[in-house]
């Protein structure tokens, strides 16, 4: 297995759960946004990043020019009509091998992403996962390592309800994102069972999920 | 490698300068013909009717000269040795003079599609204007590629990214011009990060 070739990150949405009328990639937290955050935290991981942007797209293209000039942005000016799997898909343009893939809206500790792209370099596919918390889970199935780390996922459900859940993050081949699919998951689910990392992470989908966020960022610096 | 062509706008895009004004300075009135320039890349001026006055100004500049001047224009070097590297599928796709142009071109070792003139004893004539969507029409038909990816930052370079299989704005010397960006597949500010993405197309 080789190094991952880049990370796409999917921006497109409208993050309408949330309604602050910007893309929720460019939500500041201490005054830098999610998005800076991520790209960030994966420049000295990966050799290419590439952003996906839709709504509002104007926002984040002005962001990256002033913040990332770096950063390559793959517009879908479809994004009303078509899902997170078929944005990613567009924003894998020119990557063929194995990409990262993740949502703009998730908040990463630095280092177990680095430790999840790592794992990822070792690995056909690679599934993200995360202490259950946020206010619309995707449970996961999982089976633990002897260290009582997840080390494999088995399945994707809404109930029952697990420890674990869907961290909207993966490592694998863009072939696997087929067009059609409402969920990135459900391109997964018939790969399954997949390797698994956790990740130390917050997604934001609702004003809760934000205020959870806020509060685990200061826990993150407090582990640095 | 890939049955890919590339099409490159020049002035801006290969160049980090603006060639028109650079020459213009030669009468003293750099800024007034860099203000045109940039009016016509945003859109303001018709593109013809822009390089016909500007043809019209600039042609009093003996050719010689003219070509003393553009062999010191300045060519981003990342993207002037991806070029040099693909010269075979590499082309500059321009609005600019072909007789003003030609040292640059060569500089470059790829074709070139672009506007045309012809030079007299009393200055240099426009004779066509290049459509930039032409362009990408004929390498479709005549090239033999199984698709062409364009690269501009104009107002001029709109048709041309959107006739092309992939169009990129491209903002490493300026910002891409909104309708340019707005007809783009892809949006990158950096000549490095530009050169990665061509490679893997």
């Amino acid at each position: 297995m080789q190094a991952l070739e880049g990370a796409v990150i999917a921006c497109a949405g409208l993050g309408s759960r949330l309604g602050m009328g910007m893309p929720k990639c460019m939500i500041e937290i201490d005054g830098v946004t999610l998005l800076s955050r991520l790209i960030h935290a994966l420049q000295p991981l990966v050799p290419r990043i590439q952003v996906v942007v839709g709504y509002r797209e104007e926002l984040i293209i002005d962001h990256c020019a002033r913040h990332h000039r770096d950063v390559v942005l793959v517009r879908n000016p479809d994004y009303r009509t078509t899902n997170t799997a078929h944005s990613i898909r567009m924003g894998s343009v020119g990557m063929q091998s194995r990409v990262l893939y993740l949502d703009g809206d998730l908040i990463i500790e630095p280092s177990s992403l680095a430790a999840f792209v790592e794992a990822a370099a070792t690995v056909p596919l690679l599934v993200g996962v995360t202490r259950a918390k946020s206010t619309q889970a995707v449970f996961v199935s999982t089976a633990d390592g002897a260290d009582g780390s997840v080390d494999q996922v088995s399945a994707f459900h809404r109930d029952p309800v697990t420890a674990w859940e869907w961290a909207n993050i993966f490592a694998g081949p863009p072939d696997l994102l087929v067009p059609g699919t409402r969920y990135v998951y459900e391109c997964i689910e018939p790969l399954l069972p997949a390797a698994a990392r956790a990740l130390e992470l917050f997604e934001v989908d609702t004003p809760e999920d934000l205020a959870l966020a806020q509060a685990g960022i200061n826990g993150f610096a407090r582990s640095e | 490698m890939s049955g890919t062509a590339f099409c490159f706008d020049l002035d801006g895009t290969l160049t980090s300068t603006e060639i028109l004004p650079c020459i213009a300075a030669e009468l003293g009135i750099a800024g007034e013909i860099a203000t045109l320039t940039r009016l016509t890349m945003d859109g303001h001026v018709p593109f013809e009717d822009s390089m016909r006055l500007r043809t019209l100004i600039l042609g009093q500049v003996p050719l010689v000269r003219v070509h003393e001047i553009i062999e010191a224009v300045p060519l981003s070097a990342e993207l002037q040795s991806f070029v040099r590297d693909n010269a075979d599928r590499c082309f500059v796709v321009t609005g600019n003079l072909d007789v003003w142009i030609a040292p640059m071109v060569a500089r470059l070792g790829c074709r070139a599609f672009s506007s045309s003139a012809v030079v007299t004893p009393g200055g240099v004539q426009l004779h066509s204007i290049l459509a930039k969507d032409d362009a990408v029409r004929l390498l479709r038909r005549q090239g033999g590629y199984e698709r062409i990816v364009a690269v501009g930052d104009g107002a001029n370079d709109v048709p041309m990214l959107r006739e092309a299989d992939i169009g990129v704005a491209y903002g490493g010397v300026h910002a891409p011009a909104p309708q340019t960006i707005a007809v783009a597949d892809i949006v990158v500010n950096d000549a490095s990060s530009l050169c990665k993405l061509l490679k893997a197309l």
